[in-house]
Parts: structure tokens; sequence; C-alpha cells
């Protein structure tokens, strides 16, 4: 057998494992179908009627539903928490002895990484795809080049998650990093308000305390959603070229991280 | 098979093994040691799942350090603790085990049938692993270990936990696959499972106390004991007060010259004896001996 079929093979049974766990996980399942269906349906209707009033006397106004704007970020968040899960059961595999099955066969490192990773970036596209199976009610455009920045949000998140679980030992302390962590990083990009675009930064600091400007201008993931509701509705609130680059540039970093964590 | 010189390793400020120098030949080789005594470490070194810090293995003409690949493709493990995937089926598992150990494509059917088989659980192929009981759960793990056709079964401990039935399944498959060629290396704390072994070393505190045949090393390092049965309590009383010992109905001695010691007795009390034996202590008994009898955290 050729070292690269071999490597291939290797990476192909990790995935495998991966997907076909995450299938039987009943509990992850519920949440995948549950959560976009919540947020559609009791934040997106709920909230759209105040949505065009304009905040304060700005009177600035999105030109779009509520749902429609924060459909983005629920697809985002149907990404975010699969892929930080699947990661956990690095965790799993460390307390259960599963590891070292894989750790003392001859397979390459490099490919158990990235059968890890491609593992639960697919989990997580799975679950964001369902997602998108909402869109047609919504009236939020689909395009195909939408699976594009949903890849690099799952990848992240994924490496993000690997790199959790290998440096936390237990599985209760991964409930609570991940849960300080995600969320507030969830909330603080943009993704459930809108931060007027045409306004510059100080003039946001003076509508928003300066401290949340602050925090969502620097959160990765605003501008990851940014360029996801900018190949969904057409609409962004930050220059597309450097939302571009923040995504890609944060998923590199993470995946690079996340493959030197790995090998330790 | 084999070859462990001056392997030393620590953990931190303790040494968990220290001056080994081992010669392990095909065939059956059983480690025995205490709870502690550095087995585990012993076979993670061997298994390249612990970096070596100090000394050489080679294993099947491979240095451990450095073709670690060559090394894995050639072992078949079974540690303590199960290191099954609990969510896939039993099929699966083996599935997963055939991809990552190069086995061809169009044998993986064939062999994973054959391996349960050989651990009789072909009725479970499509159970997921959870729905095992934990004796079958090892059967399967030790089906997988021969799933590659590795050169060499390291057991840590296979049989710990499980029932007798198990157990003595576990031995039976193990000694079919001796039969097939297949060498076994088993790490033990169980006597009658190394007693089997054409070779045994007894490993405590980090060191090789002992190595040989289990043969050998009664006649080594087991002196005679003279066993007596007596019909008079008080001839009993005095012997046990010169360090005698009372083991059920019998007086257990052991003198420096055993053949000298019954022929004196025997010339003096043989109207008190109703039996008499001289045997050769058991693993056991040797083991207790040069491990200490003390417990051990």
């Amino acid at each position: 057998m050729s070292n690269g079929f071999y490597f291939l093979t290797c990476l192909y049974a990790i995935w495998a494992r991966e997907f076909k766990r995450s299938l039987r996980e009943s509990g992850q399942l519920m949440g995948a179908f549950s959560r976009p269906l919540i947020w559609v349906l009791v934040f997106g209707v709920g909230l759209t009627p105040y949505f065009r009033t304009g905040l304060r006397e700005t009177s600035f106004l999105v030109p779009f539903t509520y749902v429609q704007f924060i459909f983005a970020a629920i697809v985002t968040l149907n990404l975010m928490y699969p892929a930080v899960q699947s990661a956990v059961s690095l965790i799993y595999d460390r307390q259960f002895g599963f590891f070292r099955e894989i750790f003392a066969s001859p397979a390459p490192r490099v490919a158990v990484f990235l059968g890890k990773l491609l593992g639960g970036a697919s989990v997580a596209m799975f679950q964001g795809l369902l997602v998108l199976l909402l869109a047609p009610f919504v009236d939020v455009p689909m395009p195909w080049l939408v699976l594009l920045p949903m890849l690099g949000i799952a990848l992240a998140f994924t490496a993000l998650g690997l790199i959790l679980a290998v440096r936390l030992s237990s599985f209760d302390s991964f409930g609570v990093f991940s849960n300080t962590l995600i969320l507030p990083l969830f909330f603080l990009a943009s993704s459930i308000f809108p931060m007027d675009p045409s306004l510059t930064v100080e003039q946001q600091q003076q509508i928003f305390p300066p401290w949340l400007v602050f925090l969502v201008r620097v959160n990765p993931l605003t501008y990851a959603i940014d360029v996801l509701r900018g190949t969904t509705i057409g609409y962004q609130q930050f220059d597309p070229l450097i939302s571009q680059m923040v995504l890609w540039g944060a998923t590199l970093v993470l995946v690079v991280w996340a493959y030197h964590e790995f090998r330790r | 098979m084999i070859k462990l010189e001056g392997l030393e390793h620590r953990y931190g400020e303790t040494t968990a093994l220290t001056c080994i120098d081992l010669e392990i030949p095909p065939g059956f080789f059983a480690l025995l040691g205490p709870n502690g005594a550095g087995k585990t470490t012993l076979v993670g070194l061997l298994c390249t799942l612990i970096p070596l810090q100090r000394g050489r293995i080679v294993l099947g003409g491979y240095a451990v350090d450095r073709h670690p690949n060559q090394v894995r493709q050639l072992l078949g493990l079974v540690f303590q603790e199960p290191t099954l995937d609990e969510r896939l089926t039993v099929y699966e598992n083996l599935h997963f085990h055939a991809l990552l150990y190069r086995v061809p494509a169009r044998e993986i059917a064939y062999r994973i049938r054959q391996v349960l088989e050989l651990v009789e659980l072909v009725d479970w192929s499509n159970a997921p692993v959870h729905a095992l009981s934990r004796g079958m759960k090892r059967r399967l793990e030790i089906g997988r270990a021969f799933l590659h056709r590795p050169k060499l079964l390291v057991l840590d401990e296979p049989t710990t936990g499980l029932d007798v039935q198990s157990r003595r399944h576990i031995w039976e498959y193990l000694h079919g696959l001796r039969q097939q060629g297949v060498s076994l290396l088993l790490t033990t704390h169980q006597l009658e499972e190394a007693e089997q072994a054409n070779q045994v070393a007894i490993l405590d505190q980090g060191r090789i106390l002992a190595q040989g045949s289990p043969a050998e090393l009664k006649e080594r390092l087991g002196r005679p004991r003279v066993y007596l049965r007596l019909r008079d309590p008080m001839l009993a009383q005095h012997l046990m007060q010169r360090g005698g010992v009372l083991e059920g109905n019998e007086i257990r001695l052991e003198p420096p010259d055993p053949r000298a010691f019954l022929r004196d007795f025997l010339f003096r009390h043989s109207d008190q004896v109703e039996g008499m034996r001289v045997g050769l202590p058991s693993l056991e008994e040797i083991f207790l001996q040069l491990t200490g009898r003390a417990l051990r955290g």
C-alpha cells in the first residue's frame, strides 16, 4: 500500500468515525434541529416588528427584516456548537482510552489531526446546512457561495475546540469553558443587533457604550458573520475585504495553533 | 524478539524503571510484578506510547525510538482499560482498526469474520459496543489486536476484573494464537497465568529481580521444603518453636540440608510421622519472597 494512499485511508477512518458518532448522538441532533427553529421563530419573528423603528434618534434603518438580519448568525450558531462539541470527543477518547488505539497505531499523526479537524467541520457543516432549509421561509437567498464562509467558520471552531480539548484535562471544565467562551463570542459579534455602518467608530461609541463597540470590533467572529451576511442578503457592516481577511486569517491561525497543540 | 538495554524511566522525582536489561525470546513471556512495579510503564515504552528517556529497546530488529511505525505495525495491543469506541458497532471498531493497520481492502471483511469467529462474537457483529459485557469487550479487544496479524501480542493484565468463565475463554483464544506462531508478552500479577509461560521475569520497584522459566526460578530461588504430618502434638509444638510453620495439618520446614534433616528426623521419630513430603515452593512463594509481603499503596 503506497504511503499516500495509506495517509488518506487513515484520514478517512478518523473522519468517518467522527461523523458516525455524531449521527448516533440523538441529543446533538435534537439540538441541531431545535436551536435554529427557536431562534428563527422566537427571536426572529418576535423582534421583527421592533426592528424597523430605528435606533434612538439616529433613526438608522437596516433595509431588512430582523429575521433576515440574524439569519447568518443562526447559521453560525449551528456551526459553532457542533464544531466545538465534536472536538470534545478528544477528551472522551483520552478519558476512555480510545486514543491509545489511535496513537499506538502506525497512523501518521498529521492524518489523525486532519481527520479530526475535517470530521468536526463536516459534522458542523451538516448541522449548518440544516438551518439553510429554513432560508426560503424567511426570504433569505442562499447562493452556493455561502458554503465557503460556512466552511471557514466550521474549521475555525473545530480547531478552537481541539485546542481546548488538548489543554483541558476533564470534561466538566470543558463545559464551563465552552459556555463562557462561545456565548460571549457569539453575542459580541454584532450577531443579533446591528452596528450602524454609516457611522464612524466615534459616533458608534456615542450610541453604544465604548466597551461594547471595542469588543465587537476586536472579535474575529464579527467579521466572519459579516462575510456570511454579505453572501446571503448582500448587506455588510464592514469593509468586505477586511472581513474576508479576518475570517480566513483567524481560521488559518487557529488551525495551525491546533495542530501545534495536537502534536504534544 | 525484544531487547531492552539500560532502560531507565522517571516521572519527575519518582523512578519508575531502572537498570532494565532484558532479552525477551519469541514464545510466551510473562512479566510478573505487584501493582506499581513498573509493568505498565515498560509496556508503554515498548509500544511507543511513552517516549524513551534512557536506554534502548529493539523490537523485531527495529529500535522503537527510530522506527516507531514499523514497531507499531508488529504489535497487537490489549491494555488494562478498554480502548474501544463504545458508540460504534463491533464491526465498525474492527474495520477502523483494519484501516489504521494497513489491512488490504479486499481482505478486511474476511479477516473481521475470522477474528469474530475466534473470539465467538459473530452474532454481535452489528451490536454497538456499549451493549457488550465486560468479558465480551475484552474478547473483542483480543480479536482486534490480532486483526492485522502482529508478530507479538502485548497484553497488559488482560484478565483483570473478569469472571472465571471469561478468563478461561480468553486463555483458550490466547493458546490458540500461540499455536499459530504469535508471541505473547503478558504482564500480570496473577501467578497461575505466569506459571504457563515459557519465560518469566519478576519486576518490582522498577527492577528485574529474576528471570527464567518457571521451573528454573523455582529451582534456583526456592530452597526445597519439608512438609511433615505428625501424630504427636508435642513434637509439632517443638518444631514450630524452631522455625516450623503450620500449614493446614502439616508443618513446613526449610532446613539447610533437607536430606540430612530427614534422615536424622526419621531415625529419631519414625513412629511419630504420619506423612512427609519434600517440595519446591510455588511461583507465588518465590514471588512473595522476592517482592516482600508488605502491602503497597
